[in-house]
């Protein structure tokens, strides 16, 4: 939108544009509010624009969230922090609409505005209205009320402490479940503003009864609680307080429970330590995994390496181990998904013996799983085995099983494969590639599919550039070079693009003396999508190559491929001749 | 970089163009499109795809299996447009590729490429959606009229969106069609993109309500009379992505995989090489992560 020509009379036109039909209008005037204040000046803004705002909230939700957004950082508008408090009644009104985004925001809003403001102002304005909204008519007040204590508390002298406590007390037992809810996922918030010996006695009391509650959406909200408020307490007092919550909500009647237990275990056991965690959390955690809910078995299967990052390997051989076994042949492909994306990592975890016993069966039985994402998760991650096993198991036994997987149905596995190549050849080193993968890298280039082709062609690149120039020469550009002659237009191609990814790695004189000739020759293809990208090719080799190589044979090529009654072809030619005259001039 | 490779990048990104640009585009591809002959010569090596109906990101995949324009030719057997979420970006996409590379790329009408057919099948919701008026709508019907009704490969791969005619024998009755106006309800033109092969001996009458059914001795006949090897066309879904019928004489390509996101199809392409062999691609849509869904309305927050 242009900044220029800023209306003369901007308030009249807020309010014309404001009260237009077209909603789209009504936003653009809401976003470019900071303008019109701009131009309005402060005292005015005081004084017409935002109580004006205050009695427009009758809008669509789209235009509110816009508003609530732009009020909240609108302080240097109103003339610094000693006014912030005239936007409070604007976004207040906000808080209690219907629309959740739109309260959300205004709370956020308001956090960002009580955080700026002065100690004594946010006693005279703040508190009074995290109180008004806390003792609202309609629940959606008390909603927003609660994600804005820890805003209030820190200002707040001892007396008016205790009240606020006492109102989160009341939120905390409120009739309507979403007030408990908000009051549930804002508890953590809020105990990191509270004194440790209130800590002790009010906000504990507060979370028992969270925890205990009838609403299964509220006891949710409560599970996030945990870590966050066994990041506060004394570890004694966090194993007294938070552990016997966490084993209990593993066993809860609501499966939607137990998944936040399993999303959240890994950050729960950070917040107990490590002994609790073996003796209480390690079976609350076997039960997660062997739920009667898939969804608490893909939760908790993505979690398997972080927690056994968090016990002993032997506890993990122990107990944890022979889930995953299971976990392995689940009957839920997401599960068997998660567990594929995690389990590569616990190799390093339990060391190279049990990774060869125990873990590498599982490896190889998701290989060869039948959902592709599960191969794909495995394949991705091969590497963290590798160093545990070393090069030798992982020929014998990964190997056959990669060679398998280049040529799966799916060509996105395929591509992964490809992708992985590279750091596998790296590892491998040069005699064992020249041995097992080369000839599947030349048949990638051969692939139906052309995302394959291109990622082939590619792959050679960088195998190139990892084993240099010299083994190209040997084992890569003559069997490249070797496929020009296939009689589909379409695999020619790729051998062009192989040759021009190739030219910069190799150098100027194996380019000149191997590929350059190739080239040259199949700028008398019969097809013209071969001619076009031999004139594309040249024109990428210009800098490659010598300037008497540009004049005495790429030039002449493209001055003929000018003239071909072809359009594109004539095209592409004359940009590549325009890209040699500029490195003549040069 | 010009306008036109601008503005195709932009596409690719599935962001539409301005209003101005699409008029200017349109204008730019009447000017190529009128000189096409209603059976447009196609010469091989070429990609033959069917039916796209708007899925732009299966689009994307399409391009990401059988290269890109202009690396890779490409015929379109038509229906662009209708159904899927990016009727707009999908043909605007693929007219601006005819517009800059008229010689690479080669598009065909099919039976929704039509004022009265993407009035209801979505197209003209989502563009007075996009941009809040029917000029881009009118303006891209405006092109229908324009889009050959068939090609032909090297003489002997007839192309087409539908199928045949009982009032046409001859390609040259074909050639002599005024196909500039909306698709008629009856008669050659209507057929061509309305008839389905099936079964039967002869002709038969359509469910569809327009074209015909035409059996394989009907097919057989016109091949010969025609010198033609084989009739390619899109126009039904097939589960597999093709399917060849009447002893290899005719081969149906389908190109909308998952069909308005929840048939469960696979999708094909028919790769002919410089001597006309023939090799099936299959693929499948794009997956999930690749694609923008149009966002639906967060689940509630009760429900979680």
């Amino acid at each position: 939108m242009a900044m220029v020509d800023e209306p003369l009379y901007p308030i009249a036109i807020l309010i014309d544009e404001l009260k237009n039909d077209d909603i789209q209008l009504r936003l653009n005037s809401i976003r470019r509010l900071s303008t019109i204040a701009r131009a309005l000046g402060e005292d005015r803004t005081r004084k017409e624009l935002i109580p004006f705002l205050s009695e427009n909230n009758d809008d669509d939700d789209e235009v509110l969230l816009a508003m609530a957004e732009e009020l909240g950082s609108f302080i240097p508008h109103v003339g610094g922090v000693e006014h912030a408090h005239v936007l409070l009644p604007p976004l207040e009104t906000l808080c209690t609409v219907e629309e959740t985004v739109v309260r959300d925001k205004a709370v956020e809003s308001l956090c960002k505005i009580g955080s700026q403001m002065k100690e004594r102002d946010v006693v005279d304005w703040f508190i009074p209205l995290v109180k008004r909204l806390g003792a609202g008519e309609w629940f959606t007040a008390r909603v927003s009320a609660c994600g804005l204590f820890h805003i209030a508390y820190p200002s707040a002298p001892d007396l008016l402490r205790a009240e606020l406590r006492s109102v989160y007390n009341q939120l905390c037992h409120d009739d309507m479940p979403m007030v408990r809810r908000s009051a549930g996922l804002n508890l953590g918030k809020f105990a990191a503003t509270v004194e440790p010996a209130n800590l002790k006695s009010d906000i504990m009391t507060f979370f028992k009864d969270l925890t205990q509650d009838d609403q299964d959406s509220v006891r949710l909200l409560s599970v996030e609680g945990c870590a966050a408020l066994g990041k506060l307490l004394e570890p004694a007092d966090c194993i007294t307080n938070i552990l016997p919550v966490i084993v209990s909500f593993s066993q809860d009647k609501s499966w939607r429970v137990r998944y936040m237990v399993a999303n959240q275990l890994y950050e729960l056991c950070e917040a107990v330590g490590p002994e609790p965690t073996r003796t209480e959390l390690v079976p609350a955690y076997v039960r997660l995994l062997r739920d009667n809910e898939a969804e608490v078995r893909i939760a908790a299967a993505g979690k398997v390496t972080k927690f056994c990052g968090i016990i002993s390997a032997q506890s993990a051989i122990q107990h944890i181990l022979p889930c995953v076994k299971d976990l392995s042949t689940d009957s839920s492909q997401h599960v068997r998904a998660a567990l594929a994306s995690v389990i590569m990592g616990m190799a390093p975890l339990l060391g190279k013996e049990a990774t060869i016993d125990q873990l590498l069966p599982i490896f190889l039985e998701l290989l060869k799983d039948e959902f592709p994402d599960v191969r794909l998760n495995i394949i991705s991650k091969l590497d963290q085995v590798n160093k545990v096993i070393g090069i030798d198991l992982l020929s014998q036994s990964l190997l056959p099983a990669i060679v398998e997987l280049a040529g799966d149905k799916h060509w996105r596995v395929r591509l992964a494969i490809i992708e992985y190549i590279p750091l596998l050849a790296s590892q491998l080193g040069v005699d064992f590639f020249d041995d097992k993968l080369g000839t599947l890298c030349m048949q990638w280039l051969g692939d139906k599919v052309y995302s394959i082709r291109e990622a082939a062609a590619n792959n050679l690149k960088r195998l190139a550039e990892e084993f240099g120039p010299e083994w190209a020469m040997q084992h890569i550009i003559p069997q490249v070079l070797e496929m020009i002659n296939n009689p589909h237009y379409l695999y020619r191609m790729t051998v062009l693009s192989a040759i021009s990814m190739l030219a910069p790695v190799v150098g100027a004189e194996v380019t000149c003396q191997t590929m350059l000739p190739v080239v040259i020759n199949a700028a008398k293809d019969r097809v013209p999508n071969i001619k076009f990208n031999v004139a594309k090719m040249l024109q990428s080799m210009i800098p490659i190559v010598d300037s008497t190589v540009v004049d005495q044979t790429i030039r002449p090529c493209l001055m003929e491929l000018n003239e071909d009654p072809d359009v594109d072809v004539r095209f592409f030619a004359n940009q590549a001749l325009l890209a040699c005259e500029q490195v003549m001039c040069a | 970089m010009s306008d036109l490779d601008r503005q195709i990048e932009q596409l690719k990104r599935c962001e539409p163009l301005k209003e101005s640009e699409v008029k200017a585009l349109c204008m730019k591809a009447i000017e190529i499109l009128v000189e096409e002959s209603n059976v447009q010569r196609v010469d091989a090596p070429v990609t033959i795809c069917g039916d796209i109906h708007g899925q732009f990101y299966d689009l994307k995949e399409l391009f990401k299996v059988g290269g890109d324009c202009p690396q890779t030719n490409y015929l379109f057997l038509g229906d662009f447009v209708d159904r899927g979420f990016y009727s707009v970006e999908t043909f605007l996409l693929l007219l601006a590729l005819k517009v800059r590379y008229p010689d690479r790329i080669t598009l065909i009408r099919g039976n929704h490429e039509s004022r009265q057919i993407t009035q209801v099948y979505g197209f003209y919701d989502e563009c007075l959606r996009k941009y809040g008026s029917v000029n881009v709508w009118r303006y891209c019907t405006d092109i229908f009229d324009y889009l050959s009704l068939s090609a032909l490969i090297e003489n002997r791969i007839f192309s087409v969106h539908g199928g045949l005619s009982p009032s046409i024998t001859t390609l040259d009755q074909i050639r002599t069609v005024d196909r500039k106006q909306e698709v008629p309800h009856d008669g050659a033109m209507c057929d061509l993109l309305w008839s389905d092969p099936e079964e039967i001996e002869g002709w038969g009458l359509s469910p569809r309500g327009a074209g015909y059914l035409f059996g394989g001795n009907v097919v057989t006949t016109f091949n010969h009379t025609n010198k033609l090897d084989l009739i390619c066309r899109a126009h039904q879904l097939v589960m597999e992505g093709y399917k060849w019928m009447f002893n290899q004489q005719v081969v149906t390509v389908w190109s909308a995989p998952n069909y308005c996101y929840r048939c469960g199809n696979v999708a094909a392409i028919l790769e002919l090489d410089e001597h006309l062999g023939k090799k099936f691609t299959v693929f499948e849509a794009a997956p999930q992560e690749s694609r923008g869904v149009p966002s639906k309305k967060p689940a509630p927050e009760y429900f979680l």
